[in-house]
C-alpha cells in the first residue's frame, strides 16, 4: 500500500482517501467525511466488517456526491417497469449496472445485501460487467428501498435514460475463446502424435502407425482450419475484395500452404505434414487477438446523451397534480418541475421570476448563468437553487444538447488490424515471400518436379506472417493494460498506433487545463475583520451556489457559525442576511448595485461583492485555478515539437495567464461555441495535420470526435465523458507527454520484432529453398519465433512503461 | 423465485474423515514396519508378513485408503456447499462408503496372503478391481447427480478439479485392469511384456496425477481461500490451471521406463510432457501460495495455514523433481534407487499429507460447532510431521546417490568397484535406519492428531444435518446467458466432436484384437514360453513380490551390462503376462539370473539368504520347502496363457502336468545329488526353475542379429 | 508397440469429453466472470466476523 505518502496525513479507514476537510474518529478509525463514517456503521451494526478484511480500505469516497438526488420516481410502476427483467407476485428481477464496484470487498458486500434488507432473496455480481443482479420480495421491500440501500452504502446503481433503452444489452460474443479452446486442444493432441515421428526420425513403428497418427492428425486440423482459422482467412479475403494487402493476406496464405501440403503429404502417405506448426500458430494468433481485443467492457467510451440524463423527472398535470414520467415521454407543452441540481431534460421556456442554471457541462463555462421568467434555457444546464417550472419546448431527442451529440463527424472508422504499419508491411511479405517461393519452384523445376512444387509450399509455410500477427497484437495489448493499470484508459489499440503520429494538441480551457471545483480567492477592497469573515462564511455557507461553496472552501480556516435571520438568497445572483444586527449582502455586481435591469450577455459573475448595510466593501475575485505542474507539462510537449492550441469557451479574461504558460506559439482561441471548435479542428485536418484534442465537457464532443484522437479528462472514469477515444484520469494529466512518447515508441517495438521474426525467416527459408524443409524444423523454428517474439514484446513494452514513468 | 431450505449431510463428511484418520495410521504403521524389515531383516515373519507382501499393502493403504478417503472427505464437504445442495442420494453416499472400506478391508486380506496381480499400484485382483469399478462409478453418479442439481450456477474450479478425477481414474482403471480371470483370485493381464510395461505406466503415473493431485488441488482451491478467509489470487490463472493440466497430464507415464525397452520414442514422448507439466503445476502452487499474501502473520497464529503452506510448498518441490527425474541424465542415476523413493515421499507425506491435515484441524470443529481441543497439540504435531518429512526424505536422497554411484563406479582397471551387489546395499543401511526413524516421527504426529480431534469429537456434537437455504437455479438462469438452445446452435461442433468419438471408438473395436494378436507374435526366435513348472514359479515370484526389490530390466549402461550381463531387448519379454520390469533394487536385477548359479545355491539362498550372501537382508522363505505347489491350477493357467495368444501346442493343458513333474524331478534329483533331499512337489522347486530360466533364451544368440520389432 | 495405439485413443477420447466440457461451460456463461467466483465461495457458511485491517499496519 501507499504507506510512504500517508505519513503526514491520515487516510479515511473506509475510502482510503486524505482526511482533508474533515477528521472523524470513530473507535480507533479515521474517517474522511460523515458519509463514509456512516456506510462503516451501517456495516458495523449488520456485522458485515469483513468487507474491510479483503482489501484496506475498499470504499468509494461519498463526498463530492450529488446531494438531494431523489429516488422517488422508482416508486412509479410505469417508470419500474421499464428497469425490471421478471416479476411475478412474489419475486422481481433486476440488473443494476454499478460503476463503482472494483474489489472483493465489493462482491462480498454486495452479495450480503440480504443482510441489509430482509427483502431481498438472492443478489449475485458479475464483476466484469459491474452489475448486480437483485431478485427481491416485493411485498417486503420495494425497488425504491433497494436502490436508495446501494446508494447509502456507496454503490449507488447508474440509473439514466441509457439503462432503459436497452435493458438486456447482449453479453460479449465468446466465439473467440470456442476458437482458442480447439485449436489449443487440437495442438497438444497433434504434438503428441508428431513427436514419435521427430523422436524416430520416422523410423519408428512400420508404416501403420504413421498412418494411423496423421489420419488421426487430419481429423483435428480439419476443425481448426475451418473453424479456428476462419477470421484469418475471411478478413483476408475481405482485405483483397478492398484491393488491400491487410496483415491476414499473408497469414491466411502460410495457414492454407500448410494445411493444403500436409494434407496431400498425409493422404498421399508422403510424409507427416506441418499440422503441429499450423494448430500452433493458430492457437497463438488467437491467443494473440484476443489480448489485445481485452477492451474495459464496463467503461462506456461512446455514451451518448441519454447517459446523461435522469430517467424521469416530474411532470405537472392540468390539475396541478404531479407524477413522474420518463423524459423519452415528454411532449412539447409539458409542464415539468425541475429541482435543485437537476438536470434540464431538454430546451423549455422558463416560467419561474428567476433562476439560475450552470451550463458548465454544455458550454465549459463554470459559472452560473442568471435566467429569468419567459427566457429560454437550454438542456444539459443544471438548476441551481430552488426549483423552478418550465415548459417543455422541443422534445428530448430535438434538443440543443442532442444536436450537439449528432454533429457530424467524419472520422474514419478503422477496420482491419493495424493498417498503418502492418498494411505497408505486409504488402512486402506477400509480394517477397511469393517471389522467392516461385524463383525456388522455378529453379528446381527443371530438375525435379515434386521438389519444385515441395520447394514452393515449403516457402509459403516457413514464412507465415507469425511475427506479424503477433507482434502488433501483443506490444499494444500490452501497453493498452499497462496504461489501464495506471488510469488513462483507451478505446482499443488503434488509438495507440495513431496517437504515434499526432502533430497538434488542441486543448480546451475549463476542466481540462483548470481543475474543476477550485479556484484563487483573492479579496480586493476596504479591510474586513475577521468577526466580519465570519459572518460571511455563515452566509455563504448557506447559499447553494458554486461560488459560495468556493468561498466557504477558502474561509475554512475560521469555524463557528453565526446565527443569521431574514435571510433572503437572489437565486444565481446573490443572498442576503442579518447577522447580529448588520445586514450583509453577498452577490454579483448588478445584485450589489441593485440595477434589476435584466442583463443577460453580462452574464459573467467571477467575483463576489460584499455589502454591509450598504456599504460595499469590496469584492471576493474568483480566477482559474491551473493544474499544478501545467506549465512544465505544456513545455515538455512543445520541446517535442508538438504544435498546441487552446480553445476556450469563456472570454478572454485569461489571456495572459495562458500566453505565459503557452508562450507566444500557442494558438489561443476564446469564446468558442462547441461548433467553433468542432470548426477549429477541421481546419487543422485541411492543412493535413494530425489532431489530438483533449477536452472534457460535452461543449467539446463534436471537436473531441472529429480530432483524429479525443481524449476526454475525467475526475472519476464512472462520471459522465463525452464520447471519445480515451479517458485520462484527472491525475494522470501531466502524464500526457509520456503517453505519447510511449505510444511511439510502442512502433518501435512492433518494428523491431519484425525485424527479429524476419532472421528467423531467414533461417526457414534456407531450409525451404532447397525444398527439404523437414516438420521438425518447422516445429521447432515455429514455437521458437513466437515465444520469443510475444516475450520481447511483453518485456519491452513494460520496460518502456517504467521507464517513462507510467507505472506507479 | 423460491428459496429452498436443505440440509447439508455432515455425516457421511465425519465418517469419511474417521476413516482417513484410521486407515492413515493403519497405512503408515505399516510403512513403519516395512521400513524396518529393511535395516532389520528378521521382522520379516513367515509368509504374511514378508516385506514383498507388506509393502504392496503399505502403498495401497497409504493411497487409496488414507488418501482415497481423504479426497473423499473434502470432496463431499466442499462439493455441497459450492453446489449450495446436498449430496443427490444419503444412500450413495452410504454404499460409497462402506463399499471403499470394504475394498480396502478385502485389499489388506489378499495382498497379505499373496493373492496380487504383481502390477504396482494395481495389485488388487480382478474380483476386487471389479467391485473399485462398480463403487466408483456409483460415487461419479453421486457427485454428478448433486452436480446436476445444484443452486449455484457457476461450479467452482475445484468441481472441475474432482470431475477430472473421477473420469479419469475410471478410465485408467478400467484400461490397466484388462486382465483374464485363472480362478477367483488369480488372473492375468492381457497385455505382455513391453506393451503391459506402457499400459502399467500410463497407468501408475496417472494415478499419480489423478488420484494424488487433481483432487487435491480441487482441496486446495477450495480450502486454503476457506481457511485463510480470501478469496484465492487469481482465478483466472486456476481455470487456466485446470485446462493446462487436464489436456498435458494424461501423457507422462512413460518417464517411468525411460532406459527401458520401450521404444525410444515413446520414452521421449513422456520426457517432454513431463518437462511441459512444470508450468501448469507452478502455476497451481504459486496460486495457492499468493492466495495467503498479506496475510501471512495469520499463517504464523493458525496451524491450518501452516500445514496447507508446507504441503503446497512440497507440492512445488515434487512437482519440480518429477520433470527432473524424467531428464534421462537424472534419471540414469535416480532410477532404481531410493531417490524415487524419497521423491513420492515428499509428495505423499508433504503434498497429500500435510493438506489432509489441515483440512481436517479445520473441518472437524466446524461439523462438530466447536473449537478445537488443543492448538498446542496441533502445532506440536505440525512440526513432528515436518521433522519427520526431513528425517525421511534426506536421508533416502542421500542413500538413492551413494548407492547409484556405487553401481556405477568402476576401478581404473575398468572393472566395477563394488561388483559384490550386497556391499551398495550394506553401505546405506544407517540411511535405512533414519528413515524409519523419520516416518516414526511423521506417524507419532498423526496419532497426536487422532487424539486431539476424538477429544474435539467429544468435547462438540456431530451437527448430521447443517441447514442452508439457498434459491432455485432457475432465478439466476434467467439471465440471457447460459441457453441450452444456443449450445444446439453450435451442432456444427457439436457433430464435430461426436464423429470423431464414433470414429476413435469405432477405429479401437476394429484394432484392439488385431493388435493384440499381432503384438503377441514371437519376435525373438529363440525366445520360447514359459514351461509349467517355471510359470507356477514365477506365479509364486509375483505372489511373494519379489518384483518390489528385484528388476528385471538390465539397462543400456557399461555399468549394468558388467555386472549382470547383456541388457534387456523388448522382444524378450512377449510371454511375460504380467511384466516383472520392477522399480526398485533392493536388491540386485535378476533378468540373467539363469543358471548364474548351481540349484543348490537357489535351495540354500531362500531357505535362508545370509548362508549364501553373509549380511544380505532379504527375507527367508523357508516356507516354501514345506508348503506344495497347487497342480491343480496349471490347466486353467496354460489355457488362459493359449487365449492370450502364447504359442502352446494344442490342448497342452491337458498334458501340463506331466511336464511340470518331469521338470520338478529333475531339479530334485539335482539336489539330491547336492545333499539336499526334498520332494519335488514343493514350491521351492518351482521357484527355482523359474529362476534358472530367467533371460536364458537369449544368451545364445548374439545381440546383433536379433531384430525387436513392436 | 500396438497398445499405445490403445491408449491414445482412450486418452484423445478423455480428452474430447473435456473439450465438449470446455465448450459447454464457456457457453454456459461459467467464465464470463472470472473474478467474483472466487469471493462468493467465501460466503456460504456464517462466517465469523473478524476484523483483520487494523494488524495490517
Amino acid at each position: 500500500m501507499s504507506e510512504s505518502k500517508i505519513t503526514t496525513k491520515t487516510i479515511c479507514y473506509h475510502c482510503g482517501e486524505f482526511c482533508e476537510e474533515e477528521t472523524i474518529l470513530l473507535e480507533d478509525k479515521f474517517f474522511c467525511c460523515s458519509g463514509c463514517q456512516l456506510v462503516y456503521e451501517i456495516l458495523k451494526e449488520n456485522n458485515l466488517c469483513t468487507y474491510y478484511s479483503f482489501e484496506d480500505s475498499p470504499g468509494k469516497t461519498t463526498k463530492n456526491k450529488a446531494i438531494g438526488f431523489q429516488y422517488a420516481y422508482l416508486d412509479t410502476p410505469s417508470i419500474a417497469e421499464r428497469l425490471i427483467l421478471f416479476k411475478d407476485k412474489n419475486s422481481v428481477h433486476i440488473r443494476f449496472h454499478i460503476p463503482k464496484m472494483h474489489c472483493s470487498s465489493c462482491i462480498w458486500l454486495l452479495e450480503h445485501l440480504s443482510r441489509l434488507d430482509k427483502g431481498v432473496l438472492e443478489n449475485q455480481v458479475n464483476f466484469i460487467q459491474k452489475e448486480l443482479f437483485i431478485a427481491y420480495d416485493p411485498k417486503i421491500t420495494s425497488l425504491r428501498k433497494i436502490v436508495e440501500l446501494l446508494d447509502r452504502i456507496g454503490y449507488e446503481p447508474e440509473l439514466n435514460l441509457e439503462q432503459i433503452q436497452q435493458k438486456n444489452k447482449k453479453k460479449q460474443s465468446r466465439v473467440r475463446i470456442y476458437k482458442i479452446g480447439l485449436a489449443g486442444f487440437a495442438f497438444g493432441n497433434i504434438m503428441l502424435m508428431s513427436f514419435p515421428e521427430y523422436f524416430s526420425g520416422g523410423v519408428y513403428t512400420g508404416e501403420d502407425f504413421r498412418k494411423i497418427f496423421g489420419y488421426l492428425n487430419l481429423l483435428l486440423a480439419i476443425p481448426v482450419f475451418f473453424y479456428s482459422a476462419n477470421e484469418f482467412i475471411i478478413n483476408a479475403w475481405k482485405g483483397i475484395q478492398q484491393k488491400i494487402i491487410n496483415i491476414d493476406v499473408p497469414i491466411a496464405i502460410g495457414i492454407i500452404a500448410m494445411f493444403s501440403r500436409s494434407t496431400y503429404e498425409i493422404i498421399s502417405g508422403t510424409g507427416a505434414g506441418f499440422f503441429d506448426s499450423m494448430t500452433g500458430l493458430v492457437f497463438f494468433m488467437l491467443i494473440g487477438r484476443n489480448f489485445q481485443d481485452k477492451t474495459y467492457n464496463w467503461l462506456a467510451f461512446d455514451r451518448d446523451y441519454k447517459s446523461y440524463f435522469p430517467i424521469s423527472v416530474t411532470r405537472i398535470l392540468k390539475n396541478n397534480l404531479e407524477e413522474p414520467i420518463t423524459i423519452s415521454d415528454l411532449k412539447v407543452n409539458d409542464r415539468i418541475r425541475i429541482h435543485h441540481q437537476e438536470i434540464i431534460p431538454t430546451d423549455s421556456i422558463l416560467l419561474e421570476e428567476f433562476a439560475s442554471i450552470d451550463y458548465s457541462f454544455v458550454t465549459g463555462e463554470s459559472t452560473p448563468v442568471s435566467c429569468l421568467k419567459g427566457d429560454r434555457i437550454y438542456a444539459g444546464g443544471k438548476l441551481i437553487g430552488s426549483t423552478a417550472i418550465v415548459i417543455v419546448q422541443r422534445e428530448v431527442s430535438q434538443s440543443y444538447l442532442t444536436q450537439l451529440w449528432n454533429r457530424g463527424c467524419e472520422k474514419e472508422i478503422s477496420t482491419s488490424y493495424f493498417q498503418k504499419i502492418s498494411t505497408a508491411i505486409s504488402k512486402w511479405f506477400v509480394l517477397i515471400t511469393l517471389t522467392i517461393a516461385t524463383t525456388s519452384a522455378i529453379y528446381w523445376y527443371s530438375l525435379d518436379i515434386n521438389k519444385s512444387i515441395n520447394a514452393f509450399t515449403s516457402v509459403l509455410v516457413i514464412a507465415c506472417a507469425c511475427a506479424l500477427a503477433l507482434s502488433a497484437p501483443f506490444t499494444f495489448g500490452n501497453m493498452l493494460r499497462i496504461l489501464g493499470k495506471n488510469g488513462i484508459y483507451l478505446k482499443n489499440a488503434f488509438v495507440l498506433e495513431r496517437l504515434a503520429d499526432v502533430q497538434t494538441i488542441v486543448f480546451d480551457k475549463t476542466g481540462t487545463l483548470t481543475q474543476l471545483n477550485t479556484a484563487n480567492i483573492s479579496y480586493h477592497g476596504d479591510e474586513i475583520s475577521k468577526k466580519e469573515l465570519e459572518a460571511i462564511k455563515s452566509l455563504a455557507a448557506c447559499s447553494s451556489h458554486p461560488l459560495s461553496k468556493l468561498l466557504v472552501k477558502h474561509l475554512n480556516s475560521l469555524d463557528q457559525k453565526l446565527c443569521i435571520s431574514n435571510l433572503v438568497e437572489y437565486f444565481g445572483k446573490g443572498i442576503q442576511g442579518t447577522i447580529d444586527s448588520h445586514q450583509y449582502i453577498l452577490g454579483s455586481s448588478n445584485l450589489i448595485q441593485d440595477s434589476n435591469h435584466r442583463d443577460l450577455n453580462k452574464k459573467k459573475l467571477t467575483s463576489i461583492f460584499v455589502k454591509i448595510d450598504n456599504r460595499v466593501l469590496g469584492s471576493f475575485q474568483f480566477t482559474n485555478h491551473y493544474r499544478d505542474g501545467l506549465k512544465i507539462t505544456i513545455n515538455r510537449l512543445q520541446n517535442n515539437n508538438y504544435n498546441t492550441a487552446i480553445i476556450s469557451g469563456d472570454d478572454e479574461g485569461e489571456k495572459i495567464v495562458l500566453e505565459n504558460i503557452f508562450n507566444k506559439t500557442a494558438d489561443i482561441k476564446f469564446n468558442q461555441s462547441p461548433q467553433n471548435k468542432l470548426d477549429y479542428i477541421k481546419q487543422l485536418q485541411k492543412q493535413n495535420k494530425k489532431v489530438l484534442m483533449v477536452g472534457d465537457g460535452l461543449n467539446d464532443a463534436g471537436a473531441l470526435m472529429q480530432s483524429n484522437i479525443g481524449l476526454s479528462i475525467s475526475q472519476d472514469i464512472n462520471n459522465f465523458s463525452p464520447a471519445c477515444d480515451g479517458i485520462v484520469l484527472d491525475e494522470q494529466f501531466n502524464n500526457l507527454p509520456a503517453l505519447l512518447n510511449f505510444a511511439k515508441s510502442g512502433i518501435r517495438i512492433v518494428i523491431i520484432s519484425f525485424l527479429i521474426s524476419i532472421a528467423y525467416n531467414i533461417v526457414g527459408l534456407y531450409f525451404a529453398v532447397q525444398g527439404n524443409l523437414s516438420p521438425i524444423i518447422a516445429a521447432i523454428l515455429m514455437p521458437i519465433s513466437t515465444s520469443s517474439l510475444v516475450l520481447y514484446t511483453v518485456l519491452a513494452s513494460s520496460l518502456k512503461a517504467k521507464k517513462l514513468g507510467l507505472t506507479k | 423465485m423460491t428459496i429452498e431450505k436443505f440440509n447439508y449431510d455432515n455425516r457421511i463428511v465425519r465418517n469419511f474423515a474417521v476413516a482417513t484418520i484410521v486407515w492413515g495410521i493403519v497405512g503408515m504403521l505399516v510403512g513403519l514396519i516395512a521400513a524396518l524389515q529393511i535395516p532389520f531383516p528378521n521382522l520379516n515373519a513367515g509368509p504374511l508378513l514378508t516385506f514383498g507382501r507388506v509393502r504392496p499393502v503399505h502403498t495401497n493403504a497409504i493411497i487409496f485408503a488414507f488418501v482415497g478417503n481423504g479426497i473423499f472427505m473434502g470432496l463431499y464437504y466442499s462439493l455441497q456447499r459450492l453446489c449450495k445442495a446436498r449430496m443427490f442420494s444419503d444412500k450413495l453416499s452410504k454404499i460409497h462408503f462402506w463399499g471403499w472400506q470394504s475394498i480396502i478391508v478385502l485389499a489388506a486380506i489378499t495382498l497379505l496372503t499373496g493373492h496380487t496381480t504383481g502390477k504396482e499400484y494395481a495389485e488388487l485382483e480382478w474380483p476386487i478391481d471389479i467391485l473399485i469399478a462398480v463403487i466408483w462409478v456409483l460415487f461419479g453418479i453421486n457427485m454428478f447427480g448433486t452436480i446436476i442439481k445444484r443452486r449455484e450456477r457457476h461450479l467452482y474450479v475445484a468441481i472441475w478439479f474432482y470431475i477430472a478425477t473421477v473420469v479419469t481414474v475410471a478410465v485408467l482403471h478400467i484400461v490397466n485392469s484388462i486382465e483374464i480371470p485363472v480362478s477367483i483370485l488369480k488372473s492375468y493381464p492381457v497385455y505382455a511384456g513391453v506393451q503391459d510395461a506402457l499400459v502399467q505406466w500410463w497407468y501408475g503415473h496417472n494415478a499419480v496425477a489423478f488420484f494424488l493431485t487433481t483432487p487435491y488441488l480441487g482441496l486446495m482451491y477450495y480450502f486454503v481461500p476457506k481457511a485463510a478467509n480470501r478469496p484465492v489470487y487469481s482465478y483466472r490463472l486456476s481455470i487456466i490451471h485446470f485446462w493446462a493440466l487436464i489436456f498435458l497430464y494424461i501423457w507422462a507415464g512413460p518417464h517411468h521406463l525411460l532406459y527401458t525397452s520401450l521404444p525410444e520414442w515413446a520414452q521421449s514422448l513422456g520426457i517432454v510432457f513431463s518437462i511441459m507439466l512444470i508450468a501448469p503445476s507452478w502455476g497451481g502452487m504459486i496460486n495457492g501460495l499468493l492466495t495467503l499474501r498479506g496475510a501471512w502473520d495469520r499463517v504464523r497464529e493458525d496451524v491450518v495455514l501452516k500445514f496447507m503452506v508446507v504441503a503446497i510448498t512440497a507440492y512445488g518441490m515434487a512437482t519440480f523433481e518429477g520433470p527432473m527425474l524424467s531428464l534421462k541424465s537424472v534419471n540414469a542415476i535416480s532410477h532404481f534407487t531410493d531417490w524415487t523413493i524419497a521423491h513420492v515421499h515428499v509428495g505423499g507425506l508433504g503434498w497429500n499429507g500435510m493438506l489432509t491435515f489441515g483440512v481436517l484441524y479445520w473441518l472437524i470443529p466446524r461439523i462438530y460447532k466447536t473449537e478445537l481441543y488443543s492448538k498446542k497439540l496441533a502445532s506440536f504435531h505440525f512440526w513432528i510431521a515436518t521433522l519427520g518429512i526431513l528425517f525421511y526424505a534426506i536421508p533416502m536422497y542421500w542413500a538413492g546417490f551413494t548407492q547409484s554411484l556405487m553401481w556405477k563406479e568402476f576401478t581404473t582397471e575398468g572393472v566395477l568397484r563394488y561388483p559384490n551387489f550386497l556391499e551398495t546395499v550394506t553401505q546405506i543401511i544407517p540411511m535405512y535406519k533414519l528413515r524409519a526413524l523419520g516416518g516414526f516421527l511423521y506417524l507419532s504426529g498423526t496419532i497426536t492428531m487422532a487424539y486431539n480431534l476424538v477429544k474435539t469429537m467429544r468435547e462438540g456434537t456431530l451437527q448430521a444435518n447443517e441447514p442452508a437455504e439457498a434459491p432455485k437455479l432457475e432465478a439466476l438462469t434467467m439471465e440471457p446467458s447460459g441457453h441450452w438452445h444456443r449450445w444446439i446452435e453450435r451442432r456444427p461442433i457439436q457433430m464435430l466432436l461426436l464423429s470423431l468419438v464414433v470414429i476413435l471408438i469405432g477405429g479401437m473395436v476394429e484394432m484392439i484384437p488385431t493388435f493384440l494378436i499381432k503384438s503377441n507374435i514371437p519376435t525373438i526366435a529363440s525366445v520360447k514360453p514359459y514351461t509349467p513348472l517355471e510359470l507356477q514359479g514365477r506365479d509364486i515370484y509375483i505372489r511373494e513380490g519379489c518384483y518390489t526389490c528385484h528388476s528385471q530390466m538390465i539397462r543400456p549402461f557399461r555399468s549394468e551390462t558388467e555386472r549382470y550381463g547383456e541388457y534387456s531387448k523388448a522382444g524378450e519379454f512377449i510371454y511375460d503376462h504380467p511384466f516383472q520390469w520392477g522399480s526398485k533394487r533392493t536388491g540386485p536385477d535378476l533378468q540373467r539370473e539363469g543358471g548364474k548359479y548351481p540349484n543348490v545355491w537357489h535351495y540354500n539362498h531362500l531357505i535362508d539368504p545370509t548362508t549364501m550372501s553373509p549380511g544380505s537382508i532379504m527375507p527367508a522363505y523357508s516356507f516354501m520347502e514345506t508348503d506344495d505347489l497347487d497342480t491343480t491350477s496349471t490347466g486353467p493357467k496354460i489355457r488362459a496363457m493359449i487365449t492370450l495368444g502364447v504359442p502352446y501346442p494344442k490342448d497342452y493343458d491337458k498334458i501340463a502336468n506331466r511336464d511340470l513333474q518331469k521338470q520338478a524331478d529333475i531339479i530334485a534329483l539335482d539336489l539330491k545329488k547336492n545333499g539336499v533331499g526334498i520332494s519335488s512337489r514343493k514350491e521351492i522347486i518351482a521357484l527355482i526353475s523359474y529362476l534358472q530360466r530367467l533371460g536364458i533364451d537369449i544368451k545364445a544368440t548374439p545381440i546383433s542379429d536379433t531384430k525387436v520389432k513392436l | 508397440m500396438s497398445v499405445i495405439l490403445i491408449l491414445i485413443i482412450c486418452s484423445l477420447l478423455v480428452s474430447i469429453g473435456f473439450l465438449a466440457a470446455f465448450f459447454w461451460s464457456v457457453n454456459n456463461g461459467q467464465y464470463d466472470d472470472d473474478i467474483s467466483p472466487a469471493v462468493r465461495i467465501l460466503n456460504d457458511d456464517e462466517m465469523e466476523d473478524i476484523d483483520l485491517t487494523n494488524k495490517n499496519k
